[in-house]
């Protein structure tokens, strides 16, 4: 394949080609790269902060707090942020997950730099008005119903929450009821003082502007700020799994689904590219092998889908399906077992592979023509992939780089290698969401 | 900081939104319209090649028709089987889908530049010479149903299924894209080839090619490649009936053991060719559908009210070749149902009775000029302009068009078309979820 070459020569990518790192004084990381293509920038800020940092009975604080941003600062009102993006012509929102919280604005490129002003001041003067916070909460415990009212999320709960038994992946990011009900103002601005602070920050600039200039800028408006407290370690490590779980969810519904997980490495451990090629070979496409099996050799299911994404800490290499009437969840789960069987024992063709590991690279560039979703991407790796074991230069965004090229070198031996060591019986939690007629 | 002193009047001037390539419409000899735009910035190519054909156009006992054909043309060609397909797609990485839409259906392919001869070849054959096989259409017949019967368990799909029931009566538009599980049971292999060999043909199709190529290039190559497919000249669409808004009120309640409510409030909206278009994107914006908490609704309900993590209104955005649906949506808990409905209704209300103030109106016009820009930022979105702009006449120099359009917005218009549009008197309610009588 002539292009898109991922990784060339010289070691970097079309996303990391021309991206330049500088670290200020405050320990703030600002990445930045311009592509001047359209007259647009997004501007992000990632705080290495998620629901990986929360304590047992304050579950869903890094959420509520993404909600509280938006709701002003000492200087703005309630309301205001959207406001002034709005008036702008610009559009701007947050997500948060598991290792990180992010925060992005996207405007045209002659008034971006409103959202740099935005971000230097809700780093530090977020308001936390009392009668705001109890409004939040209360959208917020709708957005948590809301959840539970789509079955694969309910699913994945029990299953997350059954594999970890101690660390923190055990809870889902948007909180469990009573934490959320029961958080307080106080535990609110505690979370924000530790975590929301340059040294554990990242700026992250694509588009349209000159390189310089938006350092500068950056500079004088986050350059005074104290670097903020030493982040506390996260020493929890969850323990090896010793034999199967299982979980039984019952609920009214028409269609019963399933859900099988195992315990999976973490980012950049030297076995997670062959788990990424595993899991395209196992789902990604028609051709795929669970695409094969159970929708067109079984039509047992609708849709079945196995997803591996890599966190801070070791996390899990999951496959759903849900299923057709008719057919039962205990037969697509072995039909499951024997994909996973064949794809462990068997040789695998070598146009599959190559197949697998050209669709991971055609992935990056077609799914990132705009210049929000290259910021997303940069900002991600740069806050999960900073395990100290990883050389200097493949670090942060860098690794995108090092995980391209790697995963062009993985062989069939190692792909089977890694589904013998991770995708074990002994390793895996079983999740069954059941029709349960006895509700109604 | 000198953000907090700037006013809406000092930067209602949208940016410029410029397209570095320059577009161009040909029709080939066979009649198919072809919409080119080059874009060199990536080494990638994206086309949306369709044909008006979709639900509208199919018979009400057939209903789920026009997307099991969609669906199916990528299950065979005389020289491919479904699998051949999907593999030189996937093995390429690049992304090639078929579809049956509401008024169009066809082929969308994005890939880099290399591998786009070979996959308009197939693309070619998927749109001329489907051989729609007995077998594969009745797998896929199975999966509709399968479909169908998970949808039951998506109250919010159920919720919006019920509300265009109610307000398109007997008009094509009531129905769910995938059709009624008891029609597409129904449908047989010989009315797909039916529908196929009636609708698409050249002289109905619309191509939008964007990206790395140069046009005389692509035009030669898609001229060959479409060369034997033969024009229809006594092709003709089928007469759909036109709708009436509603004059009284209409409700329905579906009870669904959730734990939200799915409430849709609203009536039949407008055509995407109404003139008044612009000045209902302007109310649109500051009623219940710029981003953030911005305009009204949810800005009071959820901002101020803690009411719903999602709620929002609009006439505009399902505007097409029919009327669309003015609606106002709300997920909130059963015990909110009477606040939040109150209070959309309220809301609905206040725009048709009291002016918008001059600043919500700058707001919103700069708002909408400002964010134009990012409706043309990949090639994809860029095809699909080009599609709208030919199906409904907006005019290639629309880049320039449209803010003038919005600009020209007042206060006075917007209340004229808010009294014009909507009705909140004579509204459909439907409600699905744990609902107590």
């Amino acid at each position: 394949m002539s292009s898109p070459q991922p990784a060339s020569h010289d070691g970097f990518s079309a996303l990391t080609r021309n991206v330049r790192r500088t670290h200020l004084p405050n320990g703030l990381t600002i990445l930045t790269k311009e592509v001047h293509t359209h007259p647009i920038v997004a501007a992000m800020i990632w705080y290495r902060v998620g629901s990986r940092n929360e304590e047992l009975g304050h579950t869903g604080k890094s959420h509520f707090l993404e909600h509280m941003m938006f709701k002003g600062t000492e200087r703005l009102g309630k309301g205001e942020i959207d406001l002034l993006t709005q008036i702008r012509g610009g559009r701007n929102n947050a997500f948060t997950w598991l290792d990180f919280t992010a925060y992005y604005f996207t405007f045209a490129s002659d008034r971006w730099e409103m959202a740099l002003e935005i971000e230097a001041d809700r780093i530090r003067n977020t308001s936390f008005a009392p009668e705001e916070f109890e409004s939040e909460k209360q959208v917020i415990i709708e957005e948590l119903q809301m959840g539970l009212d789509s079955p694969f999320e309910l699913l994945e709960n029990e299953v997350w929450a059954t594999a970890f038994r101690q660390h923190p992946y055990h809870s889902p990011t948007v909180g469990w009821l009573q934490d959320v009900q029961g958080v307080t103002v106080e535990d609110m601005k505690r979370y924000y003082d530790q975590w929301y602070q340059p040294r554990n920050a990242t700026v992250v600039l694509v588009g349209d502007f000159e390189t310089e200039q938006a350092i500068t800028r950056v500079t004088e408006l986050f350059g005074h700020l104290p670097a903020g407290p030493e982040p506390p370690a996260m020493k929890i490590v969850e323990p090896p799994q010793r034999g199967e779980k299982r979980v039984i969810v019952k609920k009214i519904t028409p269609v019963e689904r399933l859900m099988i997980a195992y315990h999976a490495p973490e980012i950049a451990h030297p076995d997670s590219y062959a788990l990424h090629v595993a899991s395209m070979l196992f789902s990604h496409g028609r051709t795929s092998r669970l695409y094969q099996r159970l929708q067109e050799k079984d039509q047992s299911v609708t849709m079945a889908y196995a997803s591996y994404n890599e966190h801070i800490d070791p996390s899990l290499f999951y496959i759903q399906a849900e299923i057709k009437s008719g057919h039962t969840l205990a037969a697509v789960e072995q039909a499951i077992y024997e994909e996973i069987d064949r794809l462990a024992t068997e040789p695998i063709p070598e146009a599959e592979l190559k197949k697998a590991k050209r669709q991971i690279e055609a992935m990056y560039v077609l799914g990132n023509e705009d210049v929000l979703n290259q910021a997303t991407l940069l900002g991600e790796y740069e806050t999960t992939a900073n395990r100290p074991e990883l050389p200097e230069e493949e670090r942060g965004y860098r690794y995108l780089d090092a995980y391209l090229h790697r995963t062009r070198e993985v062989t069939t031996a190692e792909v089977q290698r890694v589904m013998r060591t991770y995708l074990h019986p002994d390793h895996r939690t079983v999740g069954y969401l059941v029709n349960d007629p006895k509700e109604s | 900081m000198e953000f907090l002193e700037m006013n809406a009047n000092q930067i209602a001037a949208g940016s410029a939104v410029k397209h570095k390539g320059e577009i161009e419409r040909v029709v080939l000899p066979n009649g198919i319209v072809l919409l080119m735009a080059e874009n060199h910035t990536l080494p990638m190519i994206s086309m949306s090649a369709m044909v008006r054909f979709g639900s509208r156009y199919e018979a009400e006992e057939q209903a789920g028709l026009a997307t099991l054909l969609g669906d199916m043309l990528d299950e065979g060609t005389p020289t491919r089987t479904a699998q051949e397909i999907a593999l030189a797609t996937e093995e390429v990485g690049a992304r090639l889908s078929s579809f049956g839409g509401y008024s169009h259906s066809g082929v969308g392919l994005v890939c880099l530049t290399e591998d786009f001869p070979g996959l308009l070849a197939l693309a070619t054959e998927m749109l001329t010479q489907s051989t729609l096989p007995e077998d594969r259409f009745t797998m896929r017949r199975e999966r509709v149903l399968a479909q169908l019967k998970s949808r039951e368990d998506e109250p919010r799909a159920v919720a919006a299924d019920a509300f265009a029931e109610l307000i398109y009566g007997t008009h094509p538009a009531h129905r769910p894209s995938l059709g009624y599980p008891h029609t597409v049971a129904g449908l047989t292999r010989d009315q797909l080839v039916a529908a196929y060999q009636r609708f698409f043909v050249p002289n109905n199709s619309i191509f939008a090619v964007v990206g790395d190529f140069s046009r005389r290039e692509l035009q030669a190559q898609i001229e060959a490649a479409f060369a034997n497919w033969q024009p229809d000249p006594a092709f003709s669409l089928p007469e759909v009936p036109t709708v009436e808004r509603q004059t009284e009120p209409r409700e329905k309640i579906i009870f669904k053991e959730k734990e939200q409510i799915q409430v849709y409030l609203g009536h039949l909206g407008i055509q995407r060719s109404n003139p008044d278009f612009y000045p209902l994107l302007v109310m649109d914006t500051i009623l219940g559908s710029s981003p953030g908490m911005t305009s009204r609704i949810p800005r009071i309900l959820r901002d101020e009210q803690g009411l719903a993590y999602t709620t929002f209104s609009s006439i505009t955005s399902s505007a097409g070749i029919d009327p669309g649906r003015f609606t106002a949506y709300i997920g909130t808990s059963p015990a909110n149902r009477e606040k939040a409905i109150r209070g959309l209704r309220a809301e609905i209300e206040r725009i048709t009775t009291e002016p918008v103030s001059q600043e919500e109106l700058d707001i919103a016009k700069s708002y909408l000029t400002g964010s134009f820009v990012f409706n043309f930022e990949t090639n994809a979105q860029v095809a699909g302009f080009l599609v709208e702009a030919e199906v409904f006449h907006l005019g290639f120099d629309y880049l320039e068009t449209y803010p003038e359009f919005i600009r020209q917005v007042t206060v006075d218009d917007v209340t004229r078309v808010a009294r014009q549009y909507l009705d909140p008197v004579n509204l459909t309610t439907v409600i699905v979820g744990p609902v107590k009588e």
